[in-house]
């Protein structure tokens, strides 16, 4: 998407001065293109578009709703997605920032920049800082790029009491199953000293985790 | 030592019929006999000088019993031990590995400093040769959850002697 040629190399610089917005240096062409279309919508198609947007941003399927408002507004295909493509690309990266970094004064001056009419501020405002926010967030958590994480474990421990090579056995033996989020399931059996070995790791894991969210790295607030 | 397979090659068979001048039936039948009564002290767990015994009951010359029980002394303990460990279940944990990562950010959130743990599982299948991995991620929260369930097992293993 154009996002990606936003230049990670610039950074996000909130400070708002010039053209440093929450955008980065070079706002991408989408949203560029919408601050200047939507200066000729009204209040009410506006509105209308950027609820689908929101609806898009929380991972609710718009295709029903875009077509109602083609047909119903004289606004042609293109037009369209660059209004919606641009709404959502702001939308989306706002988002993207924390709120105890990125205030909502600095918001607003970045959109005057783009010169987007001050009703239309308002509105993306309430979105980014109101109380539809834990909305957005939420489902951006979900769709997060993450490696599966286990969704269900599952284990029993057994003692062979007799098998066929040995009268007398008395071997504990540890069987687990993991279920993991991408849906795939793994039976394997554990020997005793290799679940020793796996426990030990777990903790040293922990341990350094502890060790790093105590570190001042983590307590400088950007 | 004692498998499905034959313990010896095609041309270690010819060499042992050659070396002790066997037919090749006469061959096979020494070696399923050793199989056999190595089989049986491992199932009943005998000690060497019971194995001796047990042999010389049944008439075996005395020398070859002392051979048995020689041998049983060096390898038997170990023999013992390798069957306890064998498995029914064709997957099996072999390898652990893992990883700390911080994440800083992604597509979706900016400025995140979450610390994130990646586990690597390597699981042996009994049909093929190749170790397959299993990747988990977890968050701090849910890798300690995760080390509270194997410390419960634990406590089960803590139990059981």
């Amino acid at each position: 998407m154009a996002a990606a040629g936003k230049a990670v190399a610039y950074g996000h610089g909130e400070s708002g001065g010039g053209r440093g917005g929450f955008l980065g240096a070079r706002v991408p062409a989408e949203v560029e293109a919408m601050a200047r279309a939507v200066r000729e919508l009204d209040k009410e198609t506006f509105r209308r578009l950027l609820k689908v947007t929101v609806n898009a941003l929380e991972g609710k399927d718009c295709k029903e709703s875009v077509k109602l408002i083609a047909e119903s507004t004289n606004l042609s295909e293109e037009q369209l997605a660059f209004l919606i493509s641009g709404m959502y690309t702001l939308l989306r990266e706002a988002l993207r920032l924390p709120l105890s970094t990125f205030k909502q004064e600095v918001f607003k001056e970045d959109l005057k920049e783009l010169r987007i009419p001050e009703d239309f501020i308002t509105d993306f405002s309430s979105i980014v800082f109101g109380n539809r926010r834990p909305v957005s967030e939420g489902t951006a958590l979900t769709r997060r790029s993450r490696l599966p994480g286990v969704q269900d474990f599952k284990w029993r421990v057994d003692v062979a009491i007799s098998t066929s090579s040995l009268a007398r056995a008395l071997q504990p033996s540890i069987l687990m199953l993991l279920k993991l989020s991408d849906g795939t399931a793994h039976r394997f059996e554990v020997p005793v000293a290799k679940f020793q070995e796996l426990r030990y790791n777990v903790a040293l894991i922990l341990k350094e985790m502890n060790d790093l969210e105590k570190r001042s790295i983590l307590k400088i607030q950007d | 030592m004692i498998q499905a397979e034959s313990s010896f090659s095609k041309e270690e068979e010819e060499k042992l019929q050659v070396a002790f001048s066997l037919e090749k039936q006469d061959l096979h039948l020494v070696l399923e006999t050793i199989s056999f009564i190595l089989e049986q002290a491992v199932y009943h767990n005998l000690k060497p000088a019971a194995l001796q015994q047990q042999l010389q009951s049944i008439h075996l010359d005395q020398d070859k019993a002392e051979a048995f029980a020689s041998a049983w002394a060096a390898a038997g303990q170990d023999t013992i031990e390798k069957f306890r460990q064998r498995v029914l279940t064709p997957q099996k944990l072999e390898t652990i590995g893992w990883q700390l990562n911080l994440q800083m950010s992604e597509s979706m959130q900016a400025k995140l400093k979450s610390p994130q743990a990646v586990l690597e599982l390597g699981v042996s299948n009994e049909d093929s040769k190749n170790l397959k991995k299993v990747f988990a991620e977890f968050s701090h929260q849910e890798l300690f959850e995760f080390y509270n369930k194997l410390e419960t097992i634990q406590a089960q293993l803590d139990s059981l002697t």
